[in-house]
C-alpha cells in the first residue's frame, strides 16, 4: 500500500499493512481454539497443551459492541501531535474468532455510533518520529 | 483451623495527592489498630504488607519499614501485590498463619500513595510490562474499561442515566456522614447529571478518583487478647479469588475479551464470593451490610449480581426500590464507598474490612446500619483478582 509508506507502528505485532489491508494481528491456538490479542499476550483454555499456536490475520471488518467517548486527555506514555480529544474507543467484535478488540475510533462522526454497526480496521497516525516517519496505532472507523 | 478475630483496626483519614512520607501516614493506622486492640506491638508475630507502589520497584518494603518504624522484632514479613486487591491478599495470609497456629496475633496492613489524575504505567517495557500497550498505543485509562462495560449493560438491562447518578446521590450522602472520607460534599441527582463526561455514559461524580491512605488490621487467635478487646470481629472466611476462562468482561490492562461468555461476568470476583460463601456457611440472603467496590456506578450494580445478591439485571431495580439504602434490605457502601474515598491501592480493601468491622461492633454513628451481625467486604483488582471477608459478631 503506497499510502503506508514511511509509516511504522508506535509498537511492533499489533497491526499489520503487508497484505495490502489493515489488519490486526491476533493468534490462534489449535489445541484450544482461543484466539488472543496482542499475539504475545498468550491465552489458553485450562488443560490446553498449548501446542500449535499460528499467527493469524483477524479480518478488516468486525461489529461494534460497545463504544465509548473520552472527553479528556489520555495521560503519557499515550503521545499524538493531532487534536483527537474528545476521541471514541471501540470495542469491535470480529464474530467468527469470538474475539472483542479495543480501538480509537477515527474518521467516524462520534454521534453516529451504534451498537452493532459495522467498523472496518485503520490506522491512526500519532507523530512523526525522529526519523521523519509517521508513527501509527491501530484503529477503528465506521465501515466504507 | 482455629477461630480468628478482629480485634484492632486503624486508618489514616483518605486524602489527596500528598508529599506526607509513609512513616507518617502508616503509622498512624497501625497506631490505631494497638490502641484500638489494647496490646503492644510486641504481640505482633506476623505482619504480612501490601508493597507500597509509588516509586515503583524494591526501594521500598511497607512491611520492613513498619518494623523499623515501630522496632525490628525478627518476625516474618510478606510484602504482597494483587493490585487493588492487595489488601485482600495481606488480610488473607494474616488470616491462615493465626488459624494455622503458625502465629498468635498477626498484622494486615497496607499504605498508598496514588499520584494526580490517572494511574498510569510504572515503565515503558512494552515487551515486559503488559500494561503499556494499552497507553502508547490504545489510548485507554481505567475509566474507559468500565464506561464499554456499562454501555454493554445499559444496553442489555435498561440501566439509565438516572440509575448511574443515583448510586452517586446515596454514596456521597454516607460519605459525608464518615469521617474518614475524603469527599465529604452531598450531591443532588441534577448535580451529578449535570456533570461532565469523562467516558460517556460515565460522568465525572460517577467514578472514583485514586487517593492517599493506609489501614492495618490486627487479628487473633489468643483467647486472652479476645477476651480484653472491644467487641471482637469474628473472621468467617477471607478469601482470593482469580478470572475464570470465557469471562466476556473487558478487563482493565486488555485489549481484548472473549465475544462469547463461557463464564460469569467479573469472574475474579464470582471466584472469591462463592469461595467465601462456602467457607463461612453463609450466603447473600445472610449479609446485614455489604462494602463493594464502586469504582463507578457501573461497578456499584454488576457487583450485587456477581455476588449473587439478585439475578443478573435485577441491580438496577434493588436501587431503585432502596434495598440498598441504610435501612433496606441490604445497605450498600455505608461508608461512602470508593465513590466518597478513592483508590488507595494497597490499602483500600482493608479499609473496606474496617468499615464492616466497625459496622458490627456499632462504631458508625449516623451511618449505622442497625443491628448488623455479618458483614461482607468484597474487593476487585486488575488484571483478574479480587477478595472477599466474611466477618460475623
Amino acid at each position: 500500500m503506497e499510502k503506508m509508506a514511511n509509516k511504522v507502528a508506535r509498537i511492533p505485532n499489533l497491526v499489520d499493512w503487508s497484505t495490502g489491508e489493515i489488519r490486526l494481528m491476533s493468534a490462534k491456538c489449535n489445541s484450544c481454539g482461543t484466539y488472543f490479542f496482542p499475539k504475545e499476550h498468550y491465552q489458553h483454555r485450562p488443560g490446553c497443551s498449548r501446542e500449535g499456536v499460528e499467527d493469524v490475520l483477524l479480518p478488516k471488518k468486525g461489529k461494534l459492541a460497545s463504544y465509548t467517548v473520552q472527553y479528556y486527555p489520555c495521560p503519557a506514555p499515550f503521545k499524538t501531535e493531532q487534536k483527537i480529544t474528545p476521541y471514541g474507543i471501540g470495542l469491535v467484535e470480529f464474530a467468527e474468532e469470538k474475539i472483542q478488540v479495543t480501538g480509537i475510533i477515527t474518521n467516524t462522526d462520534l454521534k453516529s455510533l451504534k451498537l452493532g454497526m459495522e467498523m472496518e480496521t485503520t490506522i491512526l497516525e500519532m507523530y512523526t518520529n525522529e526519523e521523519k516517519q509517521q508513527v501509527v496505532t491501530w484503529a477503528f472507523q465506521a465501515a466504507k | 483451623m482455629r477461630d480468628v478475630y478482629i480485634i484492632g483496626t486503624g486508618i489514616h483519614p483518605w486524602m489527596g495527592f500528598s508529599e506526607k512520607v509513609f512513616a507518617d501516614f502508616a503509622a498512624v493506622a497501625v497506631d490505631g489498630a494497638l490502641k484500638d486492640a489494647n496490646i503492644e506491638w510486641q504481640k505482633i508475630q506476623a505482619i504480612m504488607a501490601g508493597i507500597f507502589i509509588y516509586g515503583g520497584n524494591a526501594g521500598h518494603l511497607s512491611g520492613q519499614y513498619l518494623e523499623s518504624i515501630f522496632g525490628e522484632t525478627g518476625i516474618p514479613v510478606v510484602n504482597v501485590y494483587n493490585a487493588c486487591a492487595t489488601g485482600s491478599a495481606a488480610i488473607r495470609m494474616a488470616y491462615n498463619s493465626v488459624a494455622a497456629g503458625e502465629t498468635e496475633t498477626a498484622l494486615a496492613f497496607g499504605a498508598d500513595v496514588s499520584p494526580k489524575g490517572f494511574l498510569t504505567a510504572k515503565s515503558d517495557n512494552a515487551v515486559q510490562d503488559r500494561d503499556v500497550i494499552r497507553w502508547k498505543m490504545g489510548g485507554l485509562p481505567n475509566p474507559i474499561y468500565w464506561a464499554l462495560e456499562c454501555r454493554k449493560r445499559m444496553a442489555k438491562y435498561g440501566t439509565t442515566e438516572q440509575d448511574l447518578a443515583l448510586v452517586k446521590v446515596l454514596m456521597s450522602e454516607y460519605g459525608s456522614k464518615n469521617p474518614h472520607a475524603r469527599f465529604k460534599k452531598t450531591y443532588t441527582m441534577e448535580e451529578v447529571l449535570n456533570s461532565a463526561y469523562v467516558c460517556d455514559p460515565l460522568r465525572l461524580y460517577e467514578i472514583c478518583p485514586v487517593s492517599t491512605g493506609a489501614a492495618a488490621v490486627i487479628i487473633t487467635a489468643d483467647k486472652d487478647l479476645i477476651a480484653k478487646a472491644d467487641k471482637p470481629v469474628k473472621i468467617n472466611a477471607t478469601t482470593m479469588g482469580s478470572a475464570i476462562y470465557g469471562d466476556p468482561t473487558i478487563r482493565i490492562s486488555a485489549l481484548s475479551c472473549p465475544a462469547v461468555a463461557e463464564a460469569p461476568m467479573l469472574s475474579e470476583s464470582y471466584s472469591a464470593s462463592r469461595q467465601a460463601y462456602e467457607k463461612a456457611g453463609v450466603g447473600p440472603e445472610d449479609i446485614d451490610v455489604l462494602e463493594l467496590p464502586d469504582n463507578s456506578s457501573w461497578h456499584y450494580l454488576v457487583y450485587l449480581e456477581t455476588c449473587g445478591f439478585c439475578e443478573e439485571g435485577e441491580a438496577d431495580k434493588m436501587l431503585r426500590d432502596g434495598l440498598t439504602k441504610i435501612g433496606g434490605k441490604l445497605p450498600v457502601n455505608p461508608s461512602g464507598g470508593f465513590s466518597s474515598h478513592g483508590e488507595a491501592l494497597s490499602a483500600q480493601a482493608l479499609w473496606q474490612i474496617i468499615e464492616c468491622a466497625n459496622q458490627l461492633r456499632g462504631r458508625c454513628g449516623e451511618r449505622q446500619v442497625a443491628g448488623a451481625k455479618v458483614a461482607m467486604a468484597q474487593t476487585y483488582g486488575l488484571m483478574g483478582n479480587s477478595g472477599t471477608t466474611i466477618m460475623t459478631i
